[in-house]
Parts: structure tokens; C-alpha cells; sequence
């Protein structure tokens, strides 16, 4: 039976079906978008500042609280443990890449950049303490930056 | 010269019928290539390199796979759907992370090299149908088009968030409203391979936008799903249409040999 294709009749229901679920999310934005809860932040260890880490990007509190704690962990010179650690932060950050690059792109290049360069320090064959202090230290200035804390 | 004849047709229709449960299958299979590639990458620490080497090596087997078959097989087409999903957005990705490329530059030469492919795929096919995809020549220009068309859909969409800041959630509005303005076109008579290709590169910023309504926090005014339920549920649906093809057109042969 070959039947003649209409090639775009199926979308509008197709279409229909998303705009259904592009409601839903569109009147949670709205909610959010004003008072955008940060996920919780564990593991801030004491002594750190924990004003909000607001910028342009929305609150970065949360991934900068990894760093700082990866940084602790370096300082303390375990490498092998900062770099289980990152990753953390390397997941989180990869995750949320759809909500917060849209805000400001190219500040979330840099941060982008910077978690990048972190990551290859402590992921390097023979990572050494010093690059991974020097690209921690420089991922936390990127954070500061960014939120104005400079 | 036998090269520029067009030969006779000689398989059967390989593609399937555009249908509402193609598009479907089409609009999530880009959210579960896409996630399932990154989390091959980070959440299971493979690296980019090692995640795209393995992605390309599966592409060649499914289309391989694909141009050997004799008729139309749904698993095996659909497959090779995720897989050029997956790997056309890697070359952007690559492009842009890689090595630097401006998306402007990336929109624009996919979009060339899209056109080329038309062009001289209906200059030797005489043709750009999408239903009689019958001669191995014409269903390489149909694979060749849709790995660039779905890198030219991440390109574009992915210039909308950088240019215009365009989030998912207007993404999913904008890229949705332009299909409907295709699916109108589409009605009042305009041609139908050309509403179908351009169908073809809005669904996949329309499908990324969607599968990121649906993973991402609420902070960020998703649905807060995450990644793995949200390609969960796609997979099923995808699996279940999948199947329903498969077993019908099993059927239909079965039938046809009695």
C-alpha cells in the first residue's frame, strides 16, 4: 500500500504534545526565575566566606563550593582525592549547562574555560602541585571575578 | 558514463513513512543521543576524544549496517537516526570547543554544504524525494544530508543561546512556532521536500530545548527530571514506536508471503 507521505501533517500534534510540556515548564520559570533557589550547599568547609556567589550567571554558589573544598584537598596535597573531588564539579557544571549559559554566554565561557584548565592540572599524567594550585587558585579568582568579589 | 545515469531502481523504499510517530521518534531521539553521549563523557569519564572515537566507529557499523539491508527495517534505520544524531552534533560541538570556530562560521558553512548536497544530489538523482529512497545513491545523498543537517541544527541552535541568550524555554517556543509556520506552509501547498528538510534541521534545536526543559533544575525553570529519567522516558517511548514498527512490518511481510 504505498499511500502518498504528507510529510509534515503528524507534527502538529507532535507540536501540540510539546507545547503541553513547554507550559509547564514556562510557568515554572516564571516562578523561579525571580527567586531561583541555589541547591543546597554541603561541604562548604568552615571559615570560607558563604555570601552569595551572584553574578550575571545567577547564583554560583554551589560549584564554587566544590572549588574551594578541591582547593582545600590540593592545598592539604592530595592530589588523588582533589581529583575525585573536581569531578563533582565537572558533573554539576556539565549539567546545568542549558540554564545558565543562556544568561550570560560569555561569562560562562570563561568559568567554562577555567573548570577546563582545572581539570586537565588534576587529570594530567603527572599532575604536579604546583599547576593544580595555580589553576585552582585561578578557577576561584574566575569565581570572584564574576560575582564581583574581587 | 554510468556514473551520471541514474540507475534503475533496484531496493525497495528504505526510509520510513513520514508519519506523527516518525517526528516523534525523530524530536526525542536527538535528547537521548545528545545525553547519552555526555554522559559516556563525563558521568562515566570517558573523555570527549574516546566518547566521539566510539560514537563515529558505532555510526560507520549502523550505517553499514543500514545500506546493506534490502528494505526499509525500523530498528536498524532508527538506530542510525541516534547514532547521526549524536555524532552530528559531536562535529559541532568539536567545531566550536575544539578548535575554536565561530558558530556564525559554522552555521553558515553547514548551511552551504547543505545546499551543495541538494543541488548535486538532484542534478544526478533528478529528485529529492523522500519517499522513494530506492538506489544506494540516492540513500547515501538522504544519510549524507541528515548527519548535516542535524550539524547545522545544533550550530543554529546553539547561536540562538550565545547570540540571542535564547534559553530552552524560549527555544522551545521560537523553534516550535517556526515548525508550525513549516507545518502551515506545508498545508497551503508549498513543496514538501523542502518543508520536510527544513522540518528536519528545526526539530533538533526544537528537540534539544525540549529535552532540556525536562532535565534541568527547577532553579533554572526545567522541570528538574534530570538527565537520566528524562532519556529513560524518551528511550521507552522511542523503543515502544520502534517496536510497533517493527512488528507491523514484520507482520506485513509475513502476511505477503502467505
Amino acid at each position: 500500500m504505498a499511500i502518498p507521505i504528507p510529510p509534515l501533517r503528524p507534527m502538529i500534534a507532535a507540536f501540540a504534545l510539546a507545547a503541553a510540556t513547554f507550559a509547564a515548564g514556562c510557568s515554572n520559570s516564571e516562578s523561579s526565575n525571580t527567586s531561583a533557589p541555589p541547591p543546597a550547599i554541603d561541604r562548604a568547609p568552615a571559615g570560607v566566606a558563604t555570601s552569595p556567589a551572584v553574578s550575571k550567571l545567577g547564583d554560583l554558589s554551589a560549584f564554587r563550593a566544590i572549588a574551594i573544598d578541591v582547593s582545600a584537598i590540593v592545598d592539604k596535597g592530595d592530589l588523588g582525592a582533589a581529583k575525585s573531588r573536581i569531578k563533582d564539579l565537572e558533573v554539576a557544571w556539565d549539567s546545568a549547562e542549558a540554564g545558565l549559559k543562556p544568561r550570560a554566554a560569555a561569562d560562562w565561557h570563561v568559568l567554562d574555560k577555567s573548570i577546563d584548565r582545572a581539570l586537565q592540572a588534576l587529570r594530567a599524567d603527572k599532575p604536579t602541585l604546583e599547576d593544580c594550585k595555580a589553576a585552582l587558585s585561578d578557577l576561584l579568582h574566575t569565581f570572584d571575578t564574576l560575582t564581583g568579589h574581587t | 558514463m554510468n556514473a551520471l545515469t541514474t540507475p534503475a531502481p533496484s531496493l525497495l523504499n528504505k526510509v520510513p513513512e513520514v508519519t506523527l510517530s516518525f517526528w516523534i521518534i525523530k524530536i526525542m531521539s536527538t535528547t537521548v543521543g545528545e545525553t547519552g553521549a555526555d554522559f559516556l563523557a563525563v558521568n562515566a569519564g570517558w573523555g570527549q576524544l574516546a566518547t566521539r572515537s566510539v560514537m563515529a566507529a558505532l555510526l560507520v557499523m549502523a550505517l553499514f549496517i543500514q545500506l546493506r539491508t534490502r528494505r526499509y527495517t525500523p530498528w536498524i534505520y532508527w538506530l542510525t537516526v541516534v547514532l547521526v544524531s549524536v555524532v552530528g552534533t559531536q562535529i559541532t560541538d568539536l567545531l566550536t570547543d575544539g578548535w575554536g570556530v565561530s558558530l556564525y562560521l559554522s552555521t553558515g558553512a553547514f548551511a552551504a554544504l547543505l545546499a551543495a548536497i541538494f543541488i548535486v544530489w538532484h542534478r544526478l538523482e533528478g529528485t529529492l524525494s523522500i519517499t522513494d529512497v530506492v538506489n544506494r545513491r540516492r540513500e547515501s545523498f538522504y544519510w549524507v544530508a541528515i548527519l548535516c543537517t542535524f550539524a547545522l541544527g545544533t550550530a543554529a541552535g546553539d547561536l540562538a543561546t550565545e547570540a540571542l541568550g535564547l534559553g530552552f524555554v524560549w527555544g522551545a517556543a521560537t523553534f516550535g512556532a517556526l515548525i508550525a509556520v513549516t507545518f502551515g506552509a506545508w498545508r497551503l501547498g508549498g513543496p514538501p521536500v523542502l518543508t520536510f528538510w527544513l522540518a528536519y534541521i528545526l526539530t533538533r534545536p526544537f528537540g534539544a530545548a525540549l529535552g532540556d526543559l525536562l532535565t534541568q533544575a527547577k532553579a533554572y525553570g526545567g522541570l528538574g527530571m534530570g538527565a537520566p529519567w528524562t532519556s529513560a522516558l524518551f528511550l521507552s517511548v522511542i523503543v515502544v514506536l520502534v517496536a510497533v514498527a517493527q512488528i507491523g512490518m514484520n507482520g506485513r511481510q509475513a502476511a505477503r508471503r502467505v
